[in-house]
């Protein structure tokens, strides 16, 4: 009789227990959401910290990448210099920002593939800087501060 | 040591710009001959019943718009002071009349050399300018009665007594607590001592605040008109009237804020070191100069902008090459380089083999800084899987490499190609070197040469038009780098700002062979290339995008202007574009493929 009415009690669906489900809902927030995902429980911290994610995150808007540079060698690159979620963190995040609060801008005609290629070349200026340790520890090295500071909107 | 020699050939052979002043000299000495015979006395104002001396014009110009302007200001004492209680003695001598008009109404300023933002000692370096104008005959002499050194304003400024308490820096507020013109409600607490003092006859400089009624919107457009009217001074080596116009820079540049006060103090500065004979400045070690101009890539974008349309043409030239080696003249911190192994990385095909050559010169304690750079990019190569290899010269002077020691391939081998970034008119001051070293990348074979230059004309024989032209474009830099959001406390704007200080400097008060900043325009350079032998090759859309792209990303980006032209791209702020990227390739002889 008991278990009937636990069994009653007991939510249909928890998500928790359907990892794949979760992380295909995860692959669709926007970078602050999944951070504030991550903060949620364990299981969500380890599904929304993981690289694949950010990569989604990073390449969505890049309906196909073009035939010449496949995704899959990206990856390598990136891995090596600290990530998606570093580059999502560091790079892509302003990138999406400052050329979206100016849609009719001139330089507009370029594609998400060209704004992911200068986000990957601004990340590995900052890796190297980063080895020669000329700032030391700093969390952003000066070569990217520019894309931190305040944009007169 | 190799330097030197190379130095003194250079200096030897350079004997047409030491012969200059003193031609000019004699040409001074036929003129003052002619003055003579008219007692110096200007003859047209002596018509009219006026004595001025010719030399003395400028001087008693500027003096009489200090006049007109103390009296256009509604300040009824002095007006009236003047008018009743002053004395004037001999008003036909106009100079003198209008220095004592001045000195009833202003107070005594302090001695303005000690406010000037420098650390030269300028007494000293007075006396020791005036010693040297005596001895030699060729310098303006001038032996008029009075003081030129008493600045409008300083009237009573008895020369043997101390200056008065220094009064420098921790005094700016006070100077920007200057009266405007006029209908200001702003009451200037100085006021009420000038008028008090200015009743009694001065004898000593008792007031030491500085009363420069002077309103401050004014004072910008003087700033300028005395700058320029000190560069002509000098132009004709007139150094006393220049040394008296500098002190005033200084003080008006006290006047303003931002971009301009810092535009005007490093132009004074030049000025000062060209007045006083103070060139070259000490040479900065090599590391320290690399300091600063990381602090100025990070500040703005022309150094990013510079790397980054080299690089898209680096890449659009190899293709599908297996090998690539570029030679670079202006290795420094080798930052062009990470985006450029990055996009090989992801080539469509896989990664070439990487060759770098750098060139830099000589470390003072003999560290090898070139090694570590190449050690550093041979650590980020590594990470992304290109197969890199490092070289690095040490070369005093572009003009000294040759070509057999770098080791290259055969052109079918690997893929060279030639990178400059604003070195390439260091060898201007030599002659002979430009060509020299054209002539040694012509024989490098490359596929490509990429070329940044400063978009400016600072290479003219006449120091006038070189201040002009140089004036224009720092001041619009130094806009740029207030455009940039940054704190102007923050380390990298104090630095960024010496960088280009630095440069003024050289542009300024440097001649011959020391002055290395001769920054040529695009059309100069084109022209140089093209009689060399070298083809333009025009930097694609690709280049284009980009290079907009990064702009957008930098506060201050909507000032940033990317131009293309023909097939070269500038980058410019608003309307003035200050830095120009050219590609060119070997232009195709009899016989060649």
């Amino acid at each position: 009789m008991t278990r009937d009415k636990e069994e009653k009690r007991r939510p249909v669906l928890f998500i928790n227990d359907h990892a794949d489900i979760l992380l295909e809902i995860l692959k669709r927030l926007d970078g602050r959401s999944l951070c504030t995902a991550a903060c949620v429980c364990r299981l969500w911290r380890a599904l929304a910290t993981a690289d694949s994610v950010w990569e989604h995150l990073c390449l969505r808007r890049i309906v196909s990448p073009p035939p010449s540079s496949p995704g899959s060698s990206v990856r390598p690159v990136v891995s090596a210099l600290g990530g998606y979620r570093r580059l999502y963190m560091l790079c892509v995040r302003h990138l999406l920002t400052r050329l979206d609060r100016d849609p009719g801008g001139r330089w507009r005609t370029s594609s998400a593939w060209d704004e992911l290629q200068l986000s990957l070349s601004l990340f590995c200026v900052d890796y190297y800087e980063r080895l020669g340790g000329r700032f030391g520890d700093t969390a952003a090295t000066s070569s990217l501060m520019f894309l931190c500071k305040p944009v007169n909107v | 040591m190799k330097k030197r020699d190379h130095q003194d050939s250079c200096s030897s052979s350079y004997g047409g710009d030491s012969g200059g002043p003193s031609s000019y000299g004699k040409a001074k000495v036929v003129w003052e001959d002619e003055l003579d015979a008219s007692g110096g006395m200007d003859e047209l104002l002596a018509v009219l019943g006026y004595k001025v001396r010719s030399s003395d014009m400028a001087d008693v110009a500027l003096k009489l718009e200090q006049l007109e302007m103390v009296m256009g200001q509604e300040d009824g004492a002095s007006l009236s002071q003047l008018q009743n209680d002053t004395v004037h003695y001999n008003p036909s001598d106009l100079s003198a009349w209008v220095q004592t008009m001045l000195s009833e109404v202003n107070a005594p300023l302090t001695d303005p050399a000690q406010s000037l933002q420098t650390d030269l000692d300028f007494s000293s370096l007075q006396n020791h300018v005036n010693a040297e104008s005596n001895q030699t005959q060729l310098r303006f002499s001038d032996d008029s009665e009075y003081d030129l050194s008493a600045i409008p304003g300083l009237a009573a400024y008895p020369p043997r007594s101390p200056p008065p308490p220094p009064m420098q820096q921790p005094e700016p507020p006070r100077n920007k607590r200057l009266k405007t013109a006029i209908g200001s409600s702003s009451t200037n607490p100085n006021l009420p001592s000038s008028s008090s003092s200015s009743s009694t006859v001065i004898a000593a400089p008792e007031s030491t605040r500085p009363v420069v009624l002077v309103d401050s919107q004014e004072a910008g457009v003087r700033l300028v008109h005395t700058l320029m009217a000190c560069a002509e001074a000098v132009q004709q080596e007139n150094l006393k009237l220049a040394e008296a116009l500098v002190k005033h820079v200084g003080l008006l540049a006290l006047s303003q804020a931002g971009a301009m006060r810092k535009v005007a103090t490093c132009f004074a500065e030049a000025l000062a070191r060209r007045i006083y004979k103070i060139r070259p400045q000490d040479p900065l070690e090599a590391t320290y100069n690399d300091i600063l101009q990381m602090h100025f890539y990070e500040t703005c974008p022309y150094l990013k902008f510079a790397h980054f349309t080299a690089n898209q043409a680096i890449l659009e030239a190899i293709g599908t090459t297996n090998r690539v080696h570029v030679i670079d003249f202006s290795l420094k911190q080798g930052m062009q380089w990470p985006a450029l192994m990055q996009a090989l990385a992801l080539r469509p095909g896989g990664p070439p083999a990487f060759r770098l050559t750098g060139i830099g010169p000589p470390q003072p304690d003999n560290t090898d800084a070139l090694q570590q750079v190449g050690w550093k990019l041979a650590q980020l190569a590594e990470t992304i899987g290109v197969k890199f290899e490092f070289r690095g010269y040490v070369a005093s002077s572009l003009a000294d490499l040759d070509p057999a020691m770098l080791d290259l391939g055969s052109p079918e081998m690997e893929t060279i190609s030639v990178n400059s970034v604003f070195e390439l008119h260091r060898l201007l001051a030599c002659p002979g070197a430009i060509e020299k070293v054209l002539g040694c990348i012509k024989a490098m074979k490359p596929k490509i040469v990429t070329i940044v230059e400063q978009e400016a004309s600072h290479n003219g024989p006449v120091f006038l038009d070189r201040f002009t032209e140089s004036l224009h474009y720092y001041s619009s830099l130094f806009d740029s780098l207030e455009g940039s959001g940054l704190s102007p406390d923050s380390e990298d704007m104090m630095m960024s700002e010496v960088y280009l200080g630095r440069q003024i400097c050289d542009v300024v008060a440097c001649e011959g062979p020391d002055r290395l900043e001769r920054h040529e325009t695009l059309a100069q350079w084109r022209s140089r290339m093209g009689s060399s032998g070298f083809d333009p090759v025009h930097l694609g859309s690709n280049a284009f995008k980009q290079a907009s792209m990064l702009l957008a990303l930098f506060s201050g980006g909507d000032g940033y202007r990317v131009e293309e032209n023909n097939g070269c791209l500038m980058l410019g702020w608003h309307t003035r574009p200050l830095i120009a990227t050219s590609a060119w390739q070997l232009a195709p002889t009899v016989g060649n493929q």
